[in-house]
């Protein structure tokens, strides 16, 4: 067998052979086999690539030579122990393993391996798999999320911190009315009874002001951060977040894109425009995880001034009971988070002169979120040097 | 001259009622503008108080209108939203006095 892989490839002796052999050099993935004693007898043109080493240095030599040194000190047991006791540990099951270039590097293959007997004795089959540009891909798509969780946060303190101070602002000013007015009254009546009533009201007063004070802080803070805007291609911008959705996604939903040829570019904060499109699809498939045929339908397009970002499903459509309270902050339907979401997602859309707008659909339709964004103006292109 | 008070949180607009009557003034509270609308007839000498975030029609569309009176009330507008939020429902309004919340008798007393 061991001349199937030498240089240069003598004529193959039998039609099944010369087969073999155009298969195995055909091969995107590596394939070794090795006798019971872990020599190399095949080597593929793949492996050559992915080892850096010619089949002609490996051929007879342990296959321990592609191993990283962790794992080939303990290859020679494996290989006992599976001979003594039969017990399989990767034959027939496959893992990620690390294999060992030429030149010192260690890279991530998935390995599969396979047993054959022949009359020559038992044989062991590895397929490898590079998993470099796979690992490179989920790197980046966590490094993505991470940004995205991370900004989502920033972005939810801010529009927590907007809401809270709005919601605190009604009672607060109320109690500081309600306590003022009863001064005034005391102050008219001018009885010295009331004195003591007048100290603590007094008090109270300047507690519901500092209170008020911290609140303005609050606002203040918030208001000052202010997104980088620049002209965008909305396109890529969404489908980077659709992307990033499914890898988060726990139930499978079918999610179809629709993007418009030629859109202008919008005026937007990627990241911002990305949780909004995050957080409609979350919930989308939120209301769609009790259905079989579940789908998604992601689109863009031109609407005047503004390029539209729409996400719709095919679930139940929302309930008319939920549509007052839908866009307010604090006020949920499901079991978990602080309903948030979509008052956020309509912030930054409101923030970026655009909108968020909902057709709640029913009675065989489902939701569908429209996302108005302005389209860059011609200024705005070349302000940044586009 | 009469206050209308265009507030929608009952702890608000209840508390302002208080205040402006205490202060000997003649004062009515709307929960929307549509009611306001309905009932009232805005003469000059009039304040009206609207907060800016109403069920219905905006705080800012009943601003607008107002404006277009022949001889339009003082108009003030009061909100607790962030500062980007109140400038983006005033944008087509024109200027307007405005007060934020949290309200102080002392921003009021200068109202009357």
């Amino acid at each position: 067998m061991k001349e199937w892989t030498d240089r240069p490839a003598p004529a193959a002796k039998t039609v099944s052979e010369a087969r073999l052999m155009s298969v195995l050099n055909t091969a995107v993935d590596g394939i070794i086999v090795i006798d019971e004693h872990a020599h190399i007898l095949v080597y593929n043109n793949a492996c050559e690539k992915l080892f850096g080493y010619t089949a002609a240095e490996v051929l007879g030599q342990n296959v321990k030579v592609i191993m990283p040194r962790d794992y080939s000190d303990a290859h020679d047991r494996y290989m006992d122990n599976y001979k003594r006791t039969g017990h399989r540990k990767i034959i027939g099951i496959g893992r990620e393993v690390r294999g060992r270039h030429k030149d010192g590097t260690e890279f991530p293959v998935e390995l599969s391996v396979g047993e054959a007997s022949t009359p020559d004795g038992r044989q062991f089959i590895g397929i490898l798999r590079d998993l470099r540009s796979r690992k490179e891909a989920e790197q980046r798509v966590n490094e993505l999320q991470a940004d995205l969780v991370h900004l989502a946060r920033v972005s939810a303190m801010d529009e927590m911190g907007a809401a809270l101070a709005h919601e605190l602002n009604q009672p607060l000013t109320a109690i500081m009315l309600y306590m003022q007015g009863i001064a005034r009254t005391l102050d008219k009546r001018d009885d010295p009874a009331d004195a003591q009533f007048k100290t603590v009201l007094a008090k109270a007063v300047h507690e519901a002001e500092r209170a008020g004070n911290i609140i303005s802080r609050m606002r203040q803070f918030v208001e000052k951060r202010e997104p980088h805007r620049r002209p965008i291609d909305l396109n890529a911008v969404v489908n980077e977040a659709v992307e990033l959705t499914i890898v988060g996604m726990r139930a499978r939903v079918n999610i179809e894109r629709d993007f418009a040829q030629q859109l202008p570019k919008a005026f937007v904060e990627p990241v911002q425009i990305q949780q909004i499109v995050v957080n409609l699809l979350r919930n989308a498939s939120e209301a769609l995880k009790d259905r079989e045929d579940g789908t998604i339908f992601v689109s863009t397009r031109q609407d005047g001034a503004f390029v539209t970002i729409i996400v719709e499903d095919n679930g139940p459509g929302i309930p008319p009971a939920a549509m007052p309270t839908l866009f307010k902050a604090f006020s949920t339907t499901k079991k978990t988070g602080m309903g948030l979401g979509l008052s956020i997602s309509r912030s930054i859309a409101q923030n970026h002169s655009g909108d968020l707008i909902v057709d709640p659909g029913g009675h065989g339709r489902g939701a569908r979120f429209i996302v108005q964004l302005p389209v860059a103006s011609r200024e705005e292109e070349t302000d940044a040097g586009l | 001259m009469a206050v209308h008070i265009l507030e929608d949180d009952p702890g608000v607009s209840d508390s302002l009622l208080m205040l402006f009557k205490n202060l000997g003034l003649e004062a009515t509270a709307y929960p929307d503008a549509e009611s306001f609308f309905e009932t009232a007839k805005p003469v000059k000498d009039d304040t009206i108080i609207v907060d800016l975030l109403l069920p219905g029609i905006s705080g800012a569309t009943v601003i607008g209108w107002l404006k277009t009176l022949k001889e339009p009330p003082r108009i003030v507008a009061i909100s607790g939203q962030a500062q980007s939020a109140i400038d983006r429902q005033l944008k087509d309004v024109g200027p307007v006095e405005l007060i934020r919340k949290p309200l102080s008798i002392q921003m009021l007393s200068t109202l009357v």
